[in-house]
């Protein structure tokens, strides 16, 4: 198995291209994260109707709208191989940390269409106040990275357990909660005009050492 | 046996102590005595995740299915305190804020850690075959344990909270009376060797059922 040296990255590229290519083919997790993503801003701003002078309020529903689409769909990486029983040809040819990471390109691939979509539509539905771009671009790009690296490890563990579909969502959120918990403290900082140093450090620290632990832990994800 | 013969009459004494000896602090009045059960509580969470993240490099690094059945156990264990220190702080909080629940940064982070473990058992529950179960609960665990430095140490130090200073405070000393401070080692003493008792019990049993299965 090629695992290491100069072949290690055109493994994971090669992986990348084909998860890519697999979901524009379907459309099927990107479907269902954007309708879930919109549906459930409707929701919100149905609900709850504009709120342009309650940022704390903003920063939570922002942060739970994109926290629940990517928990809706994130799993379909590794399920989709495991339904299809197509894991075993992968790894015929990849090691487990080459397919996790091509994976793992991929879900951070999704997570920016999603955010793309979902981010401008909040804004707009919600009347938002202006936002401060490099401190509101920090924080939702490390909070991206946080939950990409979260979701492929997690992914990997559900899609060899037996009720996938529903235990992904529960066994993930503990594992983000601290995402969301400083993500929607940095959101709501940068919206007050304070500053977002903080938060983004945590939610730094907190995705490098998540990726990390991920990085020695994939090649124990399959083994028979 | 003598173990817990032992565990059962310290914890007693100490427990008698922290309520006949032990003054009171005067804030806290008739409350402070949570103290004494709430912060070893806590305290034994903290060792039983860590103690679950070892036994799972362990099991990942030597491929024994004992040091799984360790793991399990810590995270049963921890689970337990976990309650019983999310209840205790919660009973406290009642009388001290007014109500039981505020979603201060510590309630929020014990209620995350009770998430984790939570977590944890529902995925073992759901892998079939003890090599597998142990092995992918294993890379969970250790995952996981990754949120538990910034869930304990730096969250309820980074948000503004209204719980008294965790025994090591920021300034790192220990501010409590002498007799209250006896106590309080004693409670935390015995919590821990409750813990490592209970923890051999529920590994014995592990390992019996396993013998059993096969």
């Amino acid at each position: 198995m090629p695992s290491d040296g100069s072949r290690s990255w055109p493994a994971v590229w090669a992986i990348l291209r084909k998860e890519c290519r697999s979901e524009w083919r379907t459309r099927y997790g990107l479907n269902a994260a954007l309708l879930f993503a919109v549906a459930s801003l409707t929701a919100v701003t149905f609900a709850a109707g504009r709120l342009p002078d309650r940022p704390d309020l903003l920063a939570a529903l922002l942060w739970i709208v994109l926290l629940f689409a990517a928990l809706s769909s994130m799993s379909h990486a590794f399920v989709r191989e495991t339904e299809a029983h197509t894991l075993l040809f992968l790894r015929l040819v990849a090691s487990p940390t080459q397919i996790a990471l091509g994976k793992l390109g991929f879900n951070l691939l999704f997570l920016l269409v999603v955010e793309a979509v979902t981010v401008p539509l909040f804004l707009l539905l919600t009347g938002a106040p202006p936002l401060r771009w490099a401190a509101f671009g920090a924080v939702l790009g490390l909070g991206t990275l946080a939950l990409a690296a979260s979701s492929t490890l997690v992914g990997a563990v559900i899609a060899q357990s037996r009720n996938r579909g529903a235990l992904f969502a529960a066994v993930s959120l503990p594992l983000l909660l601290p995402v969301l918990a400083s993500g929607v403290a940095g959101t709501r900082a940068q919206w007050d005009g304070l500053p977002v140093a903080a938060d983004a450090r945590l939610l730094g620290s907190y995705a490098v050492a998540l990726f990390a632990v991920s990085l020695l832990l994939y090649d124990h994800l399959w083994e028979e | 046996m003598i173990w817990r013969w032992g565990i059962f009459v310290w914890i007693a004494a100490a427990m008698a102590a922290a309520f006949l000896w032990a003054p009171l602090v005067p804030v806290l009045q008739e409350t402070t005595r949570v103290l004494y059960f709430h912060i070893p509580a806590a305290w034994v969470t903290v060792i039983a995740l860590g103690w679950s993240m070892i036994q799972s490099v362990l099991y990942l690094w030597k491929r024994d299915l004992r040091h799984d059945d360790h793991a399990a156990a810590a995270a049963e264990l921890g689970l337990l305190f976990c309650v019983a220190a999310t209840v205790s702080g919660s009973l406290w909080a009642k009388s001290m804020w007014g109500s039981y629940w505020n979603w201060d940064p510590r309630e929020t982070s014990i209620f995350f850690l009770l998430l984790i473990y939570g977590a944890y058992l529902a995925l073992r529950g759901s892998l079939e075959g003890d090599e597998k179960r142990a092995r992918l609960s294993a890379v969970y665990s250790i995952a996981a344990f990754v949120a538990v430095p910034p869930l304990v140490f730096v969250v309820p130090r980074l948000y503004s909270t209204l719980h008294p200073d965790p025994i090591l405070n920021a300034s790192g000393r220990v501010d409590m009376d002498p007799t209250i401070r006896l106590c309080f080692t004693a409670m935390l003493v015995g919590f821990t060797f409750l813990f490592a008792w209970l923890q051999s019990l529920r590994v014995r049993v592990s390992r019996l059922e396993r013998r059993l299965a096969t």
